[in-house]
């Protein structure tokens, strides 16, 4: 997509999101919007990496507990203003991330997955089992100031500000990998992921952009981390536990890697599907199992990849084009 | 202290029961299944529902031969199908499987804890070199011990064994010299299944049942199999003792770091060799 093309839909989808928030006034559809937008820059990250660097993450949750976690606990030490310990949180998983991921990308294949689930799940023990700071079992409140960037929390609150929020945030995360893909990083990545011996042959170091593509997925996955801890106040050893990691994994799949939206439609599918089940929500597990299982088989790309070869093969369809 | 080490050789046994079947089920389908643990809860639970209905000599041979079957089955219905997929779209359908098994148990059998009554004719203390250790654990050893050392015999002297370490090694070639390798995958699936079900009976008297029995294995194993190194019987079992030992002094001696341990020993190993202790495929 070129770069005029690239800011147009970036500021239709930013105008949607202000139209839906403004214009949709049932407070439980808005915090649906809102989960699935979070959850969408969730798995965005673990699409990231499976894109790039043709890695999966059984353990990603990590990332989106931990931040919550550290903007949790540097609110109630009291050490820094909120906005500084969101930001934080946010850099310090990604410096995290990198330095783990200088380590375990080297691990081949699926090792790498079961490597990463883990470490995950250390994390979520170690979590769960510690009383002091992290509240063992029970979580801890976060307690957000009054204010936060200039504004009344309160209306931060606010089911509409929430989805105006993690929806922009969503909006943004796409528009900055879009920017960064289409350069030399992008071609870069996926250079070595295609092949990662030639690719060394070829001169380029492979260690760096992979352990930076590793990081750069915890980075977003910690920011859906920060505003689900803004979202619901509260952060528990749940928020890390390697189920939600199988779930922001199934979105992926669901929504496909072929277009960098794709695992942000999966989780959009997977909230809508969850509100529909309704009463059957108990049995969520075997049901999106199934669908997980029925996905991979017979659609391997993806809603997203299934919904574009709709899109060229209808007549007058769009040209086909690479992924955004 | 030697109960320590005592308990760290049952922990250790066990995850080499658990650990087999999913190294075997790799070198043969290089599927890295994500559902094992689930197996193995689900093989406890049967052999949880037999036991009451009968006693648990005849759940410990039922359970696992019911587990064979479903392991034959998902190698016939599921693996065989999908073997021309990449692996990573495999290993996800096992996932999806993982989902599915958990909803299963905790459908048939609830989320509160059971357990098994450890057996009649091994209930009772041994005194092992002046400390007193229950019998029963001393039979899990001793099962351990036999199914590693049988494990490695069949694979080493039999012809199904000579096939099987043939088809890991190049399954391709091996299917054109006339070995049955789908037959030969169908057993050594349903072996590996069945294994994870023993397991899981097995543990049932010491270890309750409870909906996360499954994760908590899991993770255990898949540290054992990265460490040791994916496909890699040998492996898997020094890296299951050594993580069985850790665990249980790693208890005593650093109990605030002690669920640490078995991650900084696979980032140590992996540091060192990223294949492994004994991996050398990837």
């Amino acid at each position: 997509m070129n770069l005029p093309r690239l800011l147009l839909s970036t500021t239709v989808a930013l105008a949607l999101g202000v139209a839906v928030a403004l214009g949709v006034h049932s407070a439980t559809l808005l915090s649906l919007l809102t989960q699935a937008a979070i959850h969408a820059i969730f798995a965005l990250g673990v699409g990231l990496l499976l894109r790039q660097n043709g890695m999966v993450s059984f353990g990603h949750a990590l990332f989106f507990g931990a931040a919550g976690y550290v903007v949790a606990i540097l609110l109630r030490v009291k050490a820094v203003p909120a906005e500084t310990a969101m930001l934080l949180a946010v850099l310090g998983s990604t410096a995290f991330a990198f330095l783990i991921g200088l380590v375990i990308v080297r691990v081949p294949g699926i090792a790498f997955g079961m490597l990463t689930l883990a470490i995950g799940q250390m994390a979520y023990l170690g979590a769960s089992r510690s009383r002091g700071l992290t509240g063992g079992a029970d979580g801890i409140s976060v307690e957000w100031p009054s204010a936060l960037f200039g504004m009344p929390t309160a209306t931060l609150l606010q089911p509409w500000a929430m989805l105006l929020l993690a929806w922009s945030v969503l909006v943004l995360v796409l528009l900055m990998l879009a920017l960064l893909l289409r350069g030399h990083f992008g071609a870069l990545t996926e250079a070595t992921r295609d092949n990662e011996e030639r690719a060394r042959f070829i001169g380029i170091r492979t260690l760096l952009p992979r352990a930076t593509v590793y990081a750069l997925s915890a980075g977003i996955t910690s920011l859906a981390g920060v505003l689900a801890a803004l979202n619901t106040g509260f952060v528990s050893p749940e928020s890390l536990h390697w189920s939600l990691s199988g779930v922001a994994l199934m979105m992926v799949v669901v929504g496909g890697t072929r277009v960098l939206w794709g695992p942000a439609l999966g989780a959009a599918v997977y909230f809508l599907a969850k509100d529909l089940l309704g009463d059957h929500a108990q049995h969520w597990m075997a049901i999106f199992g199934v669908a997980l299982i029925v996905v991979i088989v017979f659609a391997p790309t993806g809603l997203s990849g299934l919904l574009l070869r709709l899109v060229r093969a209808s007549p007058g369809g769009a040209a086909p084009r690479p992924g955004v | 202290m030697l109960i320590h080490l005592f308990n760290g050789l049952v922990h250790g046994t066990l995850l080499i029961v658990m650990c087999s079947g999913l190294a075997l089920i790799y070198g043969l389908r290089r599927v890295v299944n994500f559902a094992h643990g689930s197996l193995y809860m689900l093989g406890a639970y049967l052999g949880y529902s037999i036991a009451l209905h009968s006693n648990f000599w005849v759940a410990l041979l039922v359970a696992p031969a019911l587990m064979a079957l479903l392991g034959a089955l998902l190698d016939r219905w599921g693996f065989r199908l999908l073997q021309d997929r990449d692996p990573l779209s495999v290993v996800l359908v096992t996932f999806g499987l993982l989902l599915v098994i958990e909803d299963f148990v905790q459908t048939v059998w609830g989320k509160s804890n059971l357990s098994i009554a450890t057996p009649a004719t091994l209930a009772f203390p041994v005194d092992l070199l002046g400390t007193q250790v229950p019998a029963y654990r001393l039979a899990v050893i001793a099962l351990g011990a036999a199914v590693a050392l049988g494990l490695t015999l069949w694979l080493r002297f039999s012809r199904a064994g000579l096939y099987v370490r043939a088809a890991s090694t190049d399954p391709v070639t091996t299917a054109m010299q006339g070995v049955n390798t789908d037959a030969l995958s169908a057993f050594v699936v349903g072996l590996g299944t069945a294994l994870a079900g023993l397991a899981g009976v097995v543990a049932a008297p010491f270890l309750s049942l409870s909906p996360s029995m499954s994760s908590d294995v899991i993770i255990d194993s898949f540290i054992v199999v990265v460490v040791g190194g994916l496909g890699s019987l040998a492996g898997a079992f020094v890296a299951a003792m050594l993580l069985g030992l850790l665990q249980a002094f790693g208890a005593v001696w650093l109990p605030e770091a002690s669920v640490l341990l078995p991650f900084m020993l696979m980032v140590g190993v992996l540091l060192w060799k990223p294949e492994g202790f004994a991996g050398s495929r990837t």
